[in-house]
C-alpha cells in the first residue's frame, strides 16, 4: 500500500492529512514561530495515529503559508491549487471556494478540480480570522460561541469601521452604549462577510459555493456569507484540512506520473529528524 | 549586516549601460548652472522632451529620481518629509517623495540634501507640468512644488485625446485636438523662451523631431524581436531599457542605445540564448507601473520558467507608418497628431469588438502577437490614474477574449510599506499552478 501525506501549514494551524485509498488520518495543530518543529511533531503525531512510520510514506506536499519551513516535504505547492483539489474530492459540484484563514481570506474558482482564477486578501486583517479573534477577545467572548452567539441577534448593529483597530474600537463604544453583545457580534460577521463576498465576486461566482478554513466553523459567519451571495453554501465536514487532504492528493497524482512514465520518485529526506527554525 | 544584493543573471548586457543614462540625467541637473544652462521639472510622455532637447534646457525628471530613492529603498525619509506637511501618503508617491526632497533641499537654502541616491536632483529654474487625460499630478504637483521654491515659475500646458466612445468618430474629432495641443506646445516654447532668454532654433527642433521618429521606430523593431521563443529580453530588464527612451528622447545617445539593444537581441536569437531555460510560460505585463523597490520579483518569475516578453508600461512609442501621421512642416503639429494618434490607434480594433475598449484591444495584440499564455496586472494603490481602471480591464479582457490566468499584483510605486516578499511570493506561484492547469486543459 502506497501512502502520500499532505502538511498545511497555516498561519494558525498546521494541518497534517495521510491517504492511502482513503483518508487514513488527519490531525491538526497549532502553528507556533519554529514551523520546522511543530510540522515534524504534527507529522509524528499522525503517523502514530495512523499506525505508520516515516519509512512507509510515499510521497510528502507541503502547502500553506509555512510551506518552505517543511524540510521532510518532496513538494511544495500553494495552498490554492491544495484547496481547490482537496475540496473537489470532497464536494465534486463546488466550483467556488471561499476560504477564511487567520491571517488571509481568498477566493478560488474550479473547473475540474483544477484552480481556474484565485484572489486573495492578504494586505488587511479586516476579513480574516484574525479580525475575529481580536473583536471576541474585546467582547469578552470565547472564539468559538461567537457564532452562535451571533445568531441570537435581534437585529444586526451596522459596524461601519473596515479597519480592525478602528472596528475594535467602535465596538467597545457601542458597547459602552448599551449595544448587546449579540447584535455587535452579528454587525461584526456581517461586515466580514461583506467585505469577503466583495472580493470573492470578482471571480464571477458560480454555483455550488464551499467555505473552508477556520472561518467555516463559524455558523454565525457563514450564515453571515449566505446572505450576501444570496443561496446556501456547503462546508466540508472538517473544514480545516481541506488544503492538506489536497497536498496529499497532489502527492498522490505526482506518484501516479512518475510512475506512469517509468520513473519510481525518490524521497527527499528518509527521516523526520529534530529542525528548528533557529538553526 | 547588509542584504547581499546579486546581479540579475538573465540581463541584457546593454541594459548595464542604464545607471549611466540615469546618473548622467540627475548629474546635468547638478552641473547646468556651471555650463549656464536652465533646468527644468519637466514629465515624461507629454510631448514637451524636443522642446527642452533644442532649446538646451535640462530637464530635471521627478518621476526617475523619486524611483531611485524607490530602487535604492531610500525614500521614506522624503516621504515622511513631505507627510510632515499634511500630504496624505494615498497620493502620487513619485510626487510626494520628489516634493519631501524639494522640502528638504529648500531648508538648506538649494544644496543637496545629504545622502540623496545618487547625488540628488538640481533646483529647478521653471517647472513644466502638463495636465492631461494620463495623470492628473502633473498639473498639481507643481503648483504644490512652488510652495516651497516660490520663485520658480510654472507652466502648467494640456495635452489631450479625444476620450475613448465606441459611438463616436474619432477621426472627425483628431483635428481638434490637434491643434489644441499644437497651440499648448507653441506657448510651452513662448515660455521657455522668457526663462531661458533664447529663441527656439526651428531647424534643430526639426531634427531632433525626426531623430525622436527614428527613435521610435527602432525601439519596436527591438522590442519585437522579444517575440521569438525563447524571449532574449524579459520586461524585468524592459523596466530598465525604458530609459533612453522616455527620459532621453531626441538624443543621440538613445538612439544608438538601441541600436546596441538591438544587435545584442539578435545575437542572443542566433545562440538560442533565452531569458529562462526552459522556457515555460509567457507572461504580458497588462498594465501597471512597477515597484520599483521590488524589481527584483521580476526574477523570481523568470526562476520559475516565467517569462515576460511584453508590456505595455513604457512601451510609450509606436512605429511612426502605423500612425499614419498627415504631412506636416510644423514640428509641434507633428509632435501633436504623434501623441494624439499614439493613443487613437487603438480605437478603430476596439470598435470591431462588441465591448472592448482601446487599452484591451491593445493587450489583446499583444497576447497574441507575443504568444502570452497569461497575463500580470499591477495595481499601485498611490497611482489612481494610470491604475484605477485595470479591475475592469482585467475583466473586460476576460469577457471579450477569453479566460486567460490573470494575476492582479498589489502594492505602489515607491512607498515600500505596502510590500510583502512573502505574500507577493505566494500569490505568483500560486499564479504559475494556475497557469499550469490552463495550458493543461488548453493541451
Amino acid at each position: 500500500m502506497d501512502y502520500f501525506a499532505g502538511v498545511d501549514i497555516g498561519s494558525t494551524m498546521t494541518k497534517v492529512v495521510i491517504v492511502s485509498d482513503r483518508i487514513e488520518v488527519s490531525l491538526i495543530g497549532p502553528t507556533g514561530p519554529e514551523h520546522r518543529k511543530l510540522a515534524n511533531r504534527v507529522m509524528e503525531e499522525a503517523l502514530d495515529k495512523a499506525r505508520l512510520t516515516f519509512e512507509d510514506l510515499t510521497y510528502i506536499v507541503a502547502t500553506g503559508y509555512g510551506r518552505i519551513n517543511v524540510p521532510f516535504a518532496d513538494r511544495q505547492i500553494t495552498e490554492i491549487t491544495c484547496h481547490a483539489k482537496g475540496l473537489h474530492s470532497l464536494l465534486p459540484s463546488v466550483k467556488t471556494v471561499v476560504d477564511i484563514g487567520g491571517q488571509d481570506s481568498k477566493g478560488i474558482k474550479i473547473v475540474n478540480g483544477k484552480v481556474m482564477n484565485f484572489v486573495m486578501n492578504d494586505k488587511c486583517a479586516a476579513g480574516t480570522g484574525r479580525f475575529l479573534e481580536i473583536i471576541a477577545d474585546s467582547l469578552g467572548v470565547p472564539l468559538e460561541k461567537i457564532g452562535e452567539i451571533s445568531l441570537t441577534a435581534e437585529k444586526i448593529a451596522a459596524v461601519s469601521s473596515t479597519c480592525t483597530v478602528f472596528a475594535e474600537q467602535e465596538i467597545i463604544s457601542r458597547l459602552a452604549s448599551g449595544e448587546p453583545i449579540a447584535n455587535l457580534l452579528a454587525g461584526i460577521h456581517d461586515a466580514v462577510a461583506t467585505r469577503v463576498s466583495s472580493l470573492v465576486k470578482k471571480l464571477n461566482v458560480e454555483a455550488d459555493i464551499a467555505v473552508t478554513g477556520g472561518g467555516a466553523k463559524n455558523i454565525g459567519l457563514v450564515r453571515a456569507l449566505e446572505s450576501k451571495f444570496g443561496r446556501a453554501l456547503l462546508v466540508p465536514p472538517e473544514p480545516l484540512i481541506t488544503g492538506a487532504l489536497g497536498a496529499a492528493l497532489m502527492g498522490k497524482d505526482i506518484f501516479a506520473k512518475y510512475m506512469a512514465e517509468g520513473q519510481k520518485p525518490t524521497r527527499s529526506v528518509n527521516k523526520l529528524e529534530e529542525a528548528t527554525f533557529f538553526e | 549586516m547588509a542584504e547581499e544584493k546579486k546581479g540579475r543573471a538573465v540581463a541584457t548586457s546593454t541594459a548595464a549601460k542604464i545607471p549611466k543614462f540615469v546618473r548622467g540625467n540627475l548629474s546635468a541637473t547638478l552641473k547646468a548652472k556651471e555650463e549656464g544652462k536652465k533646468v527644468a521639472a519637466a514629465f515624461i510622455a507629454d510631448g514637451q522632451d524636443e522642446i527642452m532637447r533644442a532649446m538646451d534646457i535640462v530637464p530635471a525628471w521627478g518621476e526617475s529620481f523619486s524611483g531611485v530613492c524607490a530602487a535604492k529603498r531610500d525614500a521614506e525619509k522624503y516621504l515622511q518629509k513631505a507627510e510632515s506637511d499634511n500630504f496624505s501618503r494615498s497620493l502620487c508617491t513619485y510626487a510626494t517623495c520628489n516634493i519631501g526632497f524639494d522640502m528638504m533641499r529648500e531648508e538648506l537654502g538649494g544644496a543637496t540634501p545629504e545622502g540623496a541616491p545618487w547625488g540628488g536632483m538640481g533646483r529647478p529654474d521653471m517647472m513644466l507640468g502638463n495636465g492631461q487625460l494620463l495623470c492628473d499630478p502633473r498639473f498639481k504637483w507643481p503648483q504644490a512644488t512652488q510652495h516651497y521654491q516660490q520663485d520658480v515659475p510654472v507652466f502648467v500646458t494640456n495635452m489631450y485625446y479625444p476620450p475613448w466612445d465606441p459611438n463616436a468618430d474619432h477621426h472627425e474629432q483628431e483635428a481638434i485636438y490637434v491643434k489644441y495641443a499644437t497651440e499648448e506646445l507653441r506657448e510651452t516654447v513662448k515660455f521657455c523662451e522668457k526663462i531661458t532668454g533664447k529663441k527656439m532654433d526651428w531647424d534643430r527642433l526639426a531634427a531632433t523631431v525626426e531623430l525622436s521618429d527614428k527613435t521610435w521606430d527602432l525601439f519596436i523593431d527591438t522590442y519585437e524581436l522579444r517575440k521569438h521563443i525563447p524571449t532574449p529580453m524579459d520586461t524585468g530588464d524592459a523596466m530598465n531599457t525604458m530609459v533612453p527612451l522616455t527620459f532621453n528622447l531626441g538624443t543621440q545617445e538613445a538612439y544608438d542605445f538601441y541600436v546596441d539593444l538591438n544587435a545584442e537581441l539578435k545575437q542572443k536569437i542566433a545562440d538560442g540564448v533565452g531569458v529562462a531555460n526552459p522556457e515555460k510560460y509567457r507572461i504580458i505585463w497588462a498594465a501597471g507601473l512597477p515597484s520599483w523597490f521590488a524589481l527584483g520579483d521580476f526574477q523570481y518569475f523568470n526562476g520559475k520558467g516565467v517569462v515576460f516578453p511584453v508590456e505595455v508600461t513604457y512601451r510609450g512609442c509606436e512605429k511612426i507608418e502605423r500612425l499614419d501621421l498627415p504631412k506636416t512642416n510644423d514640428p509641434l503639429e507633428h509632435i501633436a497628431w504623434r501623441w494624439v494618434r499614439y493613443w487613437t490607434h487603438w480605437y478603430d480594433a476596439a470598435k470591431k469588438r462588441p465591448g472592448s475598449t482601446p487599452k484591451v484591444e491593445r493587450i489583446i495584440e499583444y497576447i497574441e502577437d507575443y504568444k502570452c499564455d497569461g497575463a500580470v496586472f499591477h495595481s499601485a494603490f498611490s497611482c489612481r490614474s494610470w491604475h484605477a481602471g485595470i479591475m475592469q480591464q482585467a475583466a473586460t479582457l476576460k469577457k471579450v477574449y477569453k479566460d486567460i490566468p490573470i494575476l492582479i499584483m498589489e502594492g505602489d510605486i515607491v512607498d515600500i510599506s505596502s510590500y510583502n516578499e512573502a505574500d507577493t511570493h505566494n500569490r505568483i506561484d500560486a499564479f504559475i499552478e494556475t497557469l499550469a492547469a490552463y495550458k493543461k486543459r488548453q493541451g
